[in-house]
């Protein structure tokens, strides 16, 4: 076969030369982003089979004559056509086909054009999402991506919260990640620098074909290959630091607070002598007195420093025509503001790909390699450092001891941590920066290998077969030691330790027969057909944990040098599989009218055989109008389809593997009883553990989308717009079951209903004014969450509890995580104001007054009411990037607009009962007090009630709306000429500050906080994002 | 080439096909690390469903029964019985304050807690009964066996349904292994149902071989005490605790009997002493991570800072009044008309412990007090001497004393008290459920009812003659010295009628059984609910801090029970309704 084409090629060659005014023309065809020199181009004779490819340099060398047309195509590039004329020299620049309505899309199972689709696909690009200097790809999509909406703490490492287009779950609403075709819900072991495309599947056109684990949306990763030419090295760094700022703003200081218990004490005319400040003012006293050892500590400044990040990529990369590579080493470390934290992370990729016998058989393999390691901290929960440290401890404490304190239980000198042992009243938190620092040598690591291998079969012209095998294996080992105290009030007696590891794996085998074929000049039918079984949640853990450590040393912690046993354990995971069969048709008439369909039929190992497939369709349709003669007028309109489609997709994720079984079990603290009497032993019993549901079965989630997308002005102006409607109906619910039917775990059962609209849009304009280079990129998302059904007998749960109760209810009508409580009206100002008012439990002059909802004369539970939504009405991410000559400077702003946050942590500060941590100067100066009638802080009283801190109220709602300067780059590249005599393709330098800026009228130290679907944006102390300042290089060669 | 692509094609089907037949038994999972029904239906494994039954006792688990559904009813009885306050400082647990101050409502998490706990409990029973009658149809069992393990079965859930029925005043579901849980209801009048469950134990042996088991004589005192709750049945009562005193044993065929000391009752070495009839068995260090060592007492230690017997959290304060009841006349008999509150009992409140102006007081004291309440200037176990306001977390919040019966003593710490966490309040000091003192007094209420015997006079001073002994008051440090003034007596014959003894015993229990949680189950089993607590909160209101623990309470009628969980209402579909 190629015998023949050299032959043929060789003989119009000949032709050529003897029959034509045949000249020899050369050049150097280079890649207009770097300059450098494309190997590979092929460069043909327009009409002809003529042909050649340029060498490693990108230099080519062909004999046409004077009336020729040259073509040059290369994969990933606009082609281009120059007539030869009498130029005997023609170099051409090649443009990058990536940012334009060509660009090829990695699509469900196929790679489509991207003017071609039907569905509702975002792509973010690379170099978009290496823009923000964390080491996880799930915090890089924020506002990237229209219709994804993306939250996350500061805590390095730490995975965001991904949601695409709204809630469709009680539970589990996590995108399903198809990483080189190995699905997954956890791409945190990604590195981004690895990424060549993210597809996000929106719609269920789009995703449909992952059928049963599509509603929460797809998001396709595909990695780096290497390319055909010469080899490449790719380096790329940053190194920089973290400002973690100033604490929360508002807080007490040592005297402030002092002041503060006079004041409780005046409102309260409470008669006693302090055991820190003296008689108080019914006891004699004046002013509070302050003792010798009172420190004036700034908490959150004792426990944070300044924190590097640094990351190193390096890649090698290259092939040629049978054969190619892309190997990659990266080192990612961050450490935390918080002290003693860090993550860091190590990637090693390698990607092959082969193809043998003529082409008709190609394979290959993708794999990488992470392993992890940190130190982190406990976010958004009572008792994490930023909580405790930031609201719960006072400033009086020394957080190490300057003046000894003798004479108590302990004796203090100087160097030992101080703590609320140190005198009474000092409440029970912990000296953060003591735990912090015994903490510090916990060990934490995880070994993750993810990886594929496939086989690619081409049957006949058209038709492939190809089967992919791939999976994770993940090993975590991890170490945890708790120190005996000394210095709080609430002491560890004893030193404990434990230690543990576990593995999970997972596999998918993938087969599909692809057919792709042009039939004539009208139509284009690609077809897949599939085959894919799957195996997650295959492992099982052990731990075990001891007590009574005759030494701190940390050479001395293993399980055996423990004097009492606490713990011994294991555990084994049930896995589920799923069994799947798939078909998808694209078919396009001219290229202008466009119809797919997909269909997938999926079987779930966690329902019971009658009920375990689910069937899964969807259609779409899409118009390219814009090609069409009648709207060739409208010269301002460059390109315009229209798309629409609906489908079905499937959810089994809230079934736990055994949702169909009923079972009991045991364990010491749920079962055992020490029948014998020994006092230090029990006897194993057991309880029934799960109840089954035999008739459970897929959640069904019914989609509509309808869309658009334009190209305006010569596609300077591209516009993407997407309306949805999806609902969900049988959601999986494991419905709280009345107390009378035990307290085994309920099984999910069919009954919820959800519904989802919105709309998703971007904007992007691209313009060249000679050397300005301007791009702007506007991507906006909105989601209208609302439950339609939660359970048959009620229709609401709770959720996001805490010491008073839950703040979030989950109630039909409502958006997910609505806040719930009493709407605050005001403070009553009067005994006789409260005896006109209607009935409330420990109403008083300075205390709340809540709304009566219901009328009734009485405040009583029903008239608690929704004071809060969490849910944003719109977020947007706006990237804006100038390049000149060799300077480009980009910024990134992302904005969430409308949403609330419930400030949990002004129950800690605002409220002097709420115990004997931190409290906020607004208490000190802005409460209510017989003469400070306009306040909104109720009276600083010792009294805790149902009028003061013990209910859930909208007191402490706040707006959560913020806009943030996410990123902001200054770069500068090394102008070709020095490239070239310093040998290297590319070189650029650039500055980097992160968050920079946030413009909000939230009072808490991070308006943009995360938390679980069903009780999200509750401010329980959250790691703030803060600023960071960083210098990196990306070198190519 | 066709020939290369037939094999391909012929691969490819046959991948599929391979695939295809083997994806049924792919889709067959089998769970991992628990057990099925199959596998418990015979001896041992009904044995461990018993356990887990058994380990209900408790009331906690970690499934979400914490320290709201203590069998020791700490809240729910002490507090609301008003010998104790909530304690600690004004923020902590806040859901116990409406408790308090009769002002619950039934959103009150405590509340819903409480009936999940006793209903698990019941749900585990039916498990034993269906369990068994599935092993004992497979010929697994004997009959005798099956027999053995519904018994059991039964009276503890006859006992479950009881504590359920004296919380909410018997509008409560019963349940049985043949109910169905979603659509009973709370209307019908379950004290037969509950009365032939605890019968059924009086058919056990005493001598069931282990300790922790319910034996014959537990059985009887359960129904006992059911029987005078909810039927007022004294004379039924008065047989069946007869009985117990004549023929009784513990369940591992121990003698029962008083202890000769008051304060031996309550060390954990002493847990199934004598005085035990049954102790809710508590075990530390076992592996549950204190969820079997008296998790629902673990904040009702005092709160010294930095070096508290137990380390935490200052909860269940002793009230005045209750303090005050221990006041004995020069007879050294309680003052039965409570003039007591004449002539409180002197305490430290407002003062530091450097304060030297703290007197103790002077005046004739039941020993017990010292044995019930940790106060300053006398010894706190072996701890040293209680210092006053630095053992409490919050002296103007909560007053000045502390709860003394359930904590460990210092010699205890480590061995019997749960290793390496926040707090050494877990302790092997089990819950007495039933002790000896208990059945004489309610011998002692029954005669009087009936109009028996002595009307009661004899188990009374019999109670009283054990408290009298010297051996067992609280001494200084020298060993020597009685801690403080120490006056006890028992009570003349003369003057004996219904009217003082019913006055007596019912002085007794508070002042015998004070802090281990019977006292408001009591005062609704005299009636006397709303007028003696609204007595005691008037009295207590005065108090410096009877303002902050107390606010502008009242206690109203309906407060004879707790209301039905809003939240189990809600979810019952309209069959369970609210009681008030």
């Amino acid at each position: 076969m190629r015998k023949s084409v050299l032959f043929c090629v060789a003989l119009l060659t000949l032709a050529f030369g003897i029959n034509a005014q045949a000249q020899t023309v050369s050049g150097k065809v280079t890649s207009s982003g770097d300059n450098s020199g494309l190997p590979g181009v092929n460069v043909l004779i327009k009409g002809t089979t003529t042909g050649v490819v340029t060498d490693i340099d990108g230099n080519y060398r062909i004999q046409a004559s004077s009336s020729d047309v040259l073509v040059f195509s290369y994969v990933g590039y606009l082609t281009q056509e120059l007539p030869v004329g009498n130029q005997s020299v023609i170099n051409v620049s090649m443009e990058s086909d990536v940012e334009t309505l060509g660009e090829i899309v990695v699509t469900g199972y196929a790679s489509q054009q991207k003017k071609d689709l039907t569905g509702s696909v975002g792509v973010v690009e690379p170099k978009e999402l290496v823009a923000q200097p964390t080491g996880n790809v799930t915090s890089q999509l924020q506002g990237r991506v229209s219709g994804v909406t993306v939250t996350g703490s500061g805590q390095p490492g730490a995975g965001s919260k991904v949601r695409i287009r709204g809630i469709s779950s009680f539970s589990n609403n996590d995108p399903l990640y198809v990483v080189d075709g190995v699905p997954t819900f956890d791409a945190s072991t990604l590195n981004p620098n690895d990424i060549e495309s993210i597809s996000i599947l929106k719609d269920a056109g789009s995703a449909s074909i992952y059928g049963s684990r599509a509603t929460n949306g797809v998001i396709v990763v595909t990695t780096k290959k290497g390319k055909k030419g010469g080899v490449k090295l790719n380096y790329n760094s940053y190194v920089g630091t973290q400002d973690p700022g100033n604490g929360p703003k508002g807080l007490l200081d040592t005297q402030g607070y002092a002041d503060l218990q006079f004041l409780v004490y005046n409102n309260d005319g409470t008669n006693e002598v302090h055991p820190i400040y003296g008689p108080s003012p019914a006891a004699g006293g004046t002013s509070p007195q302050l003792p010798s050892w009172a420190a004036n500590t700034d908490w959150y400044d004792v426990f944070t420093d300044a924190a590097a990040i640094t990351n190193h990529d390096l890649t090698l990369s290259g092939g040629n025509d049978h054969a190619r590579f892309f190997g990659g080493f990266g080192w990612f470390r961050q450490n935390g503001i918080v002290k003693h934290t860090y993550t860091q992370r190590f990637n090693l990729r390698f990607n092959s790909d082969f193809t043998v016998a003529n082409d008709r058989l190609k394979f290959g393999e993708n794999l990488t390699v992470s392993r992890r390691n940190g130190n982190g901290v406990t976010n958004l929960a009572e008792g994490s450092p930023i909580q405790m440290g930031s609201y719960r401890t006072q400033p009086i404490i020394p957080p190490i001891i300057t003046t000894p304190i003798t004479g108590i239980f302990h004796n203090f000198v100087l160097g030992e941590f101080g703590g609320t042992g140190i005198a009474p009243r000092l409440g029970n938190g912990d000296n953060v920066l003591a735990t912090l620092t015994r903490d510090k040598d916990d060990t934490n690591f995880d070994i993750r290998i993810l990886g594929s291998a496939y086989m690619d079969v081409k049957i006949i012209d058209g038709l492939n077969f190809r089967t992919t095998f791939g999976g994770t294996m993940a090993n975590n080992y991890w170490t945890n030691w708790t120190s005996k105290t000394y210095e709080s009030a609430e002491n560890v007696g004893t030193s404990s330790f434990s230690e543990g590891a576990n593995y999970n794996n997972d596999w998918v085998w993938t087969n599909t027969l692809t057919f792709n074929k042009q039939i004539g000049a009208d139509h284009n039918i690609l077809a897949v057909v599939g085959y894919e079984s799957v195996k997650t949640g295959i492992g099982r853990n052990v731990f075990g944990a001891r007590a009574g450590y005759f030494s701190d040393a940390v050479s001395f912690r293993t399980l055996g040098n423990g004097a009492t046993i606490q713990d011994t354990n294991s555990g084994s995971n049930t896995p589920s599989t799923l069994v799947s069969q798939f078909v998808r048709a694209d078919y396009s008439f001219r290229n202008k009218y466009l119809l797919s369909a997909t269909f997938r039929r999926d079987g779930s190992s966690k329902f019971a055989s009658d009920t375990r497939y689910g069937t899964f369709p969807s259609v779409t349709a899409g118009w390219r109008i814009g090609d069409e003669a009648f709207m060739s007028g409208l010269t301002f309109v460059s390109d315009l389809k229209i798309r629409g489609g609906y489908g079905t997709m499937g959810n089994q994720l809230p079934a736990s593997p055994i949702n169909q079984f009923t079972l009991f079990g045991g364990s010491p603290s749920t079962s055992n009883y020490d029948i014998n009497g020994t006092g230090t032993s029990s006897a194993q019993g057991f309880r029934p553990t799960s109840i089954g549901n035999t008739a459970g079965q897929w959640e069904t989630q019914k989609y509509t989308n309808i869309g658009f997308d334009a190209g305006l002005l010569d596609n300077k102006f591209q516009v993407t717009f997407d309306w949805y409607h999806r609902t969900t109906d049988r959601l999986l619910v494991a419905p709280e079951l009345p107390g009378t039917a035990g307290a085994a775990s309920p099984p999910a059962q069919n009954i919820g209903s959800m519904k989802n609209t919105g709309i998703d849009a971007q904007v992007i304009y691209k313009n060249q004014w000679g050397d300005f280079g301007f791009e702007g990129n506007l991507t906006f998302t909105t989601y209208n969450n609302e439950i339609t059904k939660v359970f048959t007998g009620t229709n609401f749960f709770d959720a996001g509890g805490s010491r008073i109760g839950s703040f979030s209810r989950n109630q039909v009508g409502q958006p997910m995580g609505s806040f719930f409580g009493y709407q605050v009206m005001g403070l009553f100002q009067s005994a006789s104001e409260v005896s006109g008012a209607p009935t409330q439990d420990g109403a008083e002059a300075g205390f709340f007054r809540f709304q009566d909802t219901n009328g009734d004369g009485a405040i009583t539970p029903d008239d608690r009411t929704f004071i809060g939504n969490p849910n944003p009405d719109f977020t947007f991410g706006l990237n804006l990037s100038l390049t000149y000559k060799n300077f480009d400077i980009t910024t990134f702003l992302y904005s969430s607009q409308g949403n609330d946050i419930f400030n949990w942590n002004l129950w800690w500060v605002d409220f002097w009962p709420s115990f004997q941590g931190q409290k906020s100067t607004n208490l000190l100066n802005n409460s209510w007090t017989p003469s400070n009638t306009g306040a909104t802080t109720p009276k600083a009283s010792n009294t805790s009630n149902f009028s003061t801190n013990t209910q859930s109220t909208s007191y402490y709602i706040e707006d959560g709306s913020f806009i943030r300067m996410k990123n902001l780059q200054i770069g500068y590249s090394l102008p070709q000429n020095l490239l070239n005599s310093m040998g290297f393709t590319s070189f650029r330098v650039y500055l980097q500050g992160v968050n920079l800026f946030t413009i909000t009228d939230y009072t808490g130290l991070d308006p943009e906080l995360t938390g679980p679907d069903s009780n999200f944006g509750i401010d329980r102390g959250n790691y703030p994002n803060v600023k960071q300042y960083l210098i990196g290089v990306n070198i190519g060669i | 080439m066709m020939k290369r692509n037939n094999i391909l094609i012929a691969f490819v089907i046959t991948a599929f096909g391979v695939l295809y037949a083997c994806k049924d038994n792919f889709l067959d999972i089998t769970p991992q690390g628990s057990l099925d029904e199959n596998v418990l239906a015979n001896a041992e494994g009904i044995d461990g469903l018993l356990i887990g039954a058994y380990a209900m006792l408790d009331g906690t688990s970690n499934q979400g029964f914490g320290w709201q559904a203590a069998s020791s009813n700490w809240v729910f009885a002490s507090i609301r019985g008003m010998v104790g306050n909530k304690g600690t400082d004004s923020g902590d647990q806040p859901d116990i304050n409406p408790i308090q101050t009769f002002s619950e409502s039934a959103t009150n998490p405590y509340i819903n807690i409480k009936w999940r706990s006793e209903y698990e409990a019941i749900s585990r029973c039916n498990n034993v009964i269906l369990v068994t009658q599935k092993a004992l149809a497979a010929g697994t069992i004997s009959q005798a066996e099956a027999d053995k393990f519904i018994e059991q079965a039964r009276v503890l859930r006859g006992w479950f349904h009881y504590e359920a029925w004296r919380m909410w005043a018997g509008m409560i579901p019963y349940v049985d292994e043949t109910t169905d849980p979603q659509t009973v209801t709370n209307t019908a009048d379950v004290r037969q149902n509950i009365i032939d469950d605890l019968t059924e134990g009086t058919k056990l042996d005493n001598d069931m071989g282990q300790i922790g088991r319910f034996n014959k004589t537990v059985s009887e005192v359960l129904l006992a005490k059911a029987m005078m709750q909810m039927n007022g049945d004294y004379a039924g009562a008065l047989t069946l605790l007869r009985d117990v005193v004549a023929n009784g044993t513990k369940p591992d065929g121990g003698a029962i009997g008083l202890s000769p000391t008051y304060g031996d009752i309550f060390s954990i070495a002493e847990r199934n002493g004598i005085e035990s009839i049954y102790t809710v068995q508590y075990s530390v260090n076992d592996g549950s991570g204190g969820w079997n060592g008296g998790w629902g007492e673990v904040l009702n230690f005092p709160y010294k800072s930095g070096a508290s017997p137990g380390g935490c959290c200052g909860f269940f304060q002793p009230t005045q009044e209750f303090v005050n009841s221990f006041r004995t006349d020069g007879t050294g008999l309680p003052l039965l008309d409570n003039s007591y509150n004449n002539n409180p009992v002197l305490n430290d409140e407002g003062l530091t412990p450097s304060d030297n102006s703290y007197v103790e007081d002077p005046g004739p004291l039941d020993p017990r007090l010292d044995w019930t309440v940790g106060r300053r200037g006398i010894p706190y176990l072996d701890w040293g001497d209680h210092t006053g306001s630095d053992w409490i977390r919050d002296q103007s919040y909560a007053g000045p004393f502390s709860p003394k019966k359930q904590v460990y003593r210092l010699s205890e710490q480590g061995a019997t008290t749960e290793v390496g966490s926040w707090t050494s309040g877990w302790t092997a000091n089990g819950y007495r459920l039933i002790r000896y003192a208990d059945v004489l007094l309610l011998i002692a209420e029954c005669e009087i009812e009936t109009g028996a015997d002595d009307m009661g006079l004899g188990e009374i001073n019999q109670v009283r003659s054990r408290a009298a002994n010297s051996a067992g008051f609280v001494k200084e440090a020298d060993g020597v010295t009685d801690a403080a003034n120490y006056q006890i007596s028992t009570y003349p014959s003369a003057g004996w009628d219904q009217a003082k003894a019913r006055l007596a015993v019912r002085m007794e229990r508070k002042l015998e059984l004070g802090m281990e949680g019977h006292r408001w189950f009591d005062l609704n089993r005299w009636g006397i609910t709303q007028t003696e607590l609204s007595r005691v909160l008037a009295y207590e209101k005065t108090q410096p801090w009877g303002n902050s623990m107390y606010g502008n309470a009242t206690v109203g009628p309906e407060d004879v029970s707790y209301p039905i969980p809003q939240r189990q209402i809600d979810l019952s579909n309209g069959n369970l309704v609210q009681d008030r």
